[in-house]
């Protein structure tokens, strides 16, 4: 589609476009499995829930420097059954695994996990006693998210790289139509897929400047 | 720390003349604090008699003594129980120790003398095995009621990877969740009288206002609260533990993950008792740095509080506002950290590094922008006439309430208590700084938020005297267990080059002893109390946090109040849950 930008004290020019350009304008066209995926991977609800430390950076996220509405991700909802992703934001423990558990349950499908966090990753610092070493022990997890606690804009990265799959993923249409396997797509790694990009930095900034 | 007000004799003689017949073992400790070992059978009436003078159990912890091998002097022991009492209003402190011995592990309850004993008897029964004869409700507070073993103790594995692999199946989840519920019975509750049917309601452990994994069961008649049982541990990351495995500067990073919204805050307890252990004497220009960035999280801190505070009692607005200036302090710390919530900044004898370049021009940006926006939320929360409804006259406690339930910090100031340990004890130089503190009488949730938010006032006053004030000099002590050691000493010989190889891989050693540290931290005063057995890592970690007595007493606040009070006043706590678990 072509595009052009005027300032708002210019009269904007008319242009006569031709018809197949106002079509273009005007009509989407798309199957109903992609739009069902757009409009999935747009209003993606997260259940309120949080476990630790990560919890208060995920709700930092929510405010204004960050901003997660800007992904349609503002909707924390208090009932799991009302949200579509539950975020394992923080660490999870032996005694709190159960409850975890069964809210994960509550949730209604489709429902997706982001594991934010070392502690949910896979314990992180904390190899003891009372910590479960990875929610995924237990949980699906679609997106882990690295950090201790990951900084608000490495949730929101993590958002949209779920946001990503979620719209590549495919479903049934419902229950009564189409066989019910769901199709996901393939879970990569950023490590791999920045390390290129990252090893060409050869400056670092130096510490002892603001 | 000019911890001890009442020279030792003095406590000494004093009990010598009330109890004739007494023998003890008095311990010098490296924190200065009268230090006696007592018998069991005498300790209630102690307690009882200290109990006029010293309001406050600060403290109640136990050790497992069975590996220690530096403890000449001191009587025999398996498990030691102790005692931390402190008298706020006198400035004083003791501390009371009773060694109990395998085989015959148990110690009489002291709920009755001190009431905030009861939780804290029950973490150690949770940890050590030792039983607490008359204790009310002896179960298990911070690990799952299924669990076995007591976690503290040396025979007890430290590392999940050393129990079985994890796994949660369908008959383990049932039998977990079984467990986990609430039986009224169990708690002496009734489950009707002769008028109504109570409803028991369990909030949490995952309840958008209970700020994290807290579960508190409710014994309702309609909506007013009869009793209310709070029930942690669902947050218990056993970093009491994890001391023992970690080396003195490892540890650093867990300590910054106690209070999480208290950033460095933590570290400074921590690395305040090693420095007195190893006689290090930290430069005034790492003082200085570690107030500023202390009381920076002190802001921090306090503005989370306010806006979820806000937010708890109805108003969606002001935590938009206060967390972006949450995000402001970040950036501060940010620059000079490289880290946000959790710099693990603080070394043992001062700082990680110096300041950077341009540092206070942040600062002073920070605090030219700060004091306005004050004003517009003292307009938006604190005089909202809907939030004062919500708030003033709901979960009052007494001045004797608040000794006896062991609340300090903001919460012990809004009853009228005028104790803050950066004035009356001053720690780390904090004798050096002017400032005020806030005290209010009505020891209600709304005073509770008052003092915190001229708090906020006062920390900017210090970071301000800090920036203005900034002494030159080195950032780190020049002494042996410095960690890190300096670098600029490693490549002269094979001498040089071996001190600093092993001051880095194995850390420093710190003489065998005890010594504690206390600091008013954001949500009270945090203690860290720390046994050396004269090796790389300590022997045990006490942590005393202030969060853990502050929820203890919340049925004691709630009671006759409706759900929509409890909410307000578990608001007006300002706890974090790793605070209270740890």
């Amino acid at each position: 589609m072509e595009w052009s930008l005027s300032k708002a004290e210019e009269q904007i020019p008319v242009q006569d476009v031709a018809l197949d350009e106002h079509l273009k304008r005007n009509l989407v066209m798309t199957n109903l499995e992609d739009m069902l995926a757009w409009g999935r991977k747009n209003s993606i609800w997260p259940f309120n829930f949080g476990l630790s430390c990560c919890y208060v950076e995920m709700a930092t996220s929510l405010t204004s420097r960050y901003d997660v509405a800007r992904f349609g991700s503002e909707v924390i909802r208090g009932s799991p059954r009302q949200a579509d992703m539950i975020v394992i934001s923080g660490t999870c423990f032996l005694k709190m695994a159960p409850v975890v558990q069964r809210l994960y349950e509550q949730l209604l499908e489709p429902k997706w996990v982001i594991s934010m966090g070392s502690c949910a990753n896979s314990g992180g610092m904390y190899d003891i006693y009372s910590v479960v070493q990875g929610v995924d022990k237990f949980l699906p997890v679609d997106v882990y998210v690295p950090g201790c606690p990951p900084r608000p804009d490495a949730f929101l990265q993590g958002l949209m790289m779920l946001q990503d799959m979620v719209g590549k993923e495919r479903r049934p249409l419902s229950w009564v139509v189409d066989d019910q396997t769901v199709i996901k797509p393939e879970k990569t790694s950023q490590r791999d897929l920045r390390n290129k990009e990252r090893m060409k930095a050869t400056e670092l900034k130096e510490p002892n400047k603001v | 720390m000019s911890a001890v007000a009442v020279p030792r004799e003095n406590i000494e003689s004093k009990l010598q003349e009330q109890f004739p017949q007494l023998t003890y073992v008095s311990q010098s400790t490296m924190d200065g604090i009268p230090t006696l070992w007592i018998n069991r059978s005498d300790l209630v009436d102690i307690l009882k008699y200290l109990k006029p003078q010293y309001e406050m159990l600060f403290d109640l912890a136990g050790i497992d003594e069975r590996m220690r091998s530096h403890r000449v002097g001191l009587p025999s022991s398996d498990f030691t129980i102790s005692y931390h009492l402190i008298s706020l209003a006198n400035n004083k402190d003791v501390r009371l120790k009773v060694a109990v011995h395998m085989g015959d592990l148990n110690i009489p309850s002291v709920h009755r003398i001190y009431p905030n004993a009861n939780w804290y008897e029950r973490e150690a029964w949770d940890m050590f095995g030792v039983t607490f004869t008359g204790h009310p409700n002896l179960f298990r507070i911070l690990l799952p009621p299924t669990w076995e073993g007591h976690a503290l103790r040396k025979d007890h594995p430290a590392r999940a990877t050393e129990m079985p692999p994890f796994t949660l199946d369908d008959a383990k989840q049932d039998k977990e969740q079984e467990a986990l519920r609430f039986r009224p019975e169990d708690w002496g509750m009734k489950r009707k009288n002769n008028k109504t049917e109570f409803m028991f309601l369990n909030l949490g452990p995952n309840h958008p206002s209970v700020h994290g994994v807290f579960r508190i069961v409710l014994q309702l008649d309609g909506e007013l609260i009869v009793d209310a049982v709070p029930e942690i541990g669902y947050h218990h990351r056993g970093a009491e533990k994890m001391a023992e495995r970690q080396s003195w500067h490892s540890y650093i990073p867990y300590t910054d993950r106690i209070d999480y919204l208290g950033g460095v805050m933590n570290n400074l307890p921590y690395v305040m008792a090693l420095e007195k252990m190893g006689g290090i004497e930290v430069p005034d220009r790492a003082k200085v740095i570690r107030i500023m960035m202390a009381e920076l999280f002190r802001i921090s801190s306090h503005l989370v509080f306010y806006g979820t505070f806000s937010q708890d009692v109805g108003q969606l607005s002001p935590v938009f506002y206060m967390f972006s200036d949450r995000e402001r302090l970040l950036r501060i710390v940010e620059a000079i950290t490289g880290g946000r919530m959790h710099p693990a900044w603080f070394r043992i004898g001062g700082v990680a590094q110096d300041l950077p370049e341009g540092w206070d021009v942040m600062i002073k940006d920070f605090l030219d922008w700060m004091p306005a926006r004050l004003d517009d939320y003292q307009k938006m929360s604190m005089q909202n006439s809907i939030l004062k409804q919500r708030t003033q006259n709901i979960g009052v406690y007494t001045q004797s309430e608040a000794m006896d339930w062991g609340i300090t910090g903001p919460g012990m100031r809004a009853t009228g208590i005028d104790f803050d340990m950066r004035r009356d004890r001053p720690y780390g130089g904090y004798d050096q700084f002017d400032f005020e503190v806030p005290v209010y009488q009505n020891g209600d949730c709304y005073d509770r938020a008052r003092v915190r938010v001229d708090e906020i006032r006062e920390s900017l006053k210090i970071v301000e005297q800090c920036m203005k004030n900034m002494p030159a000099g080195p950032y780190k002590a020049d002494h042996a267990l410095t960690t890190p050691p300096a670098k600029e000493r490693t490549m002269y010989d094979i001498e040089t080059l071996i001190h600093h190889f092993v001051n880095v891989s194995w850390g420093p050693v710190i003489p065998a002893g005890e010594c504690s540290m206390t600091v008013e931290a954001t949500k009270g005063m945090n203690m860290y109390s720390i046994t050396s057995d004269g090796g790389t890592s300590s022997y045990r970690t006490r942590i005393r946090t202030p969060s853990f007595p502050h929820l203890q007493q919340i049925p004691l606040i709630s009671r006759g109040l409706m759900i929509a009070d409890l909410i307000a006043i578990i608001a007006s706590i300002d706890f974090v849950m790793a605070d209270v678990d740890r």
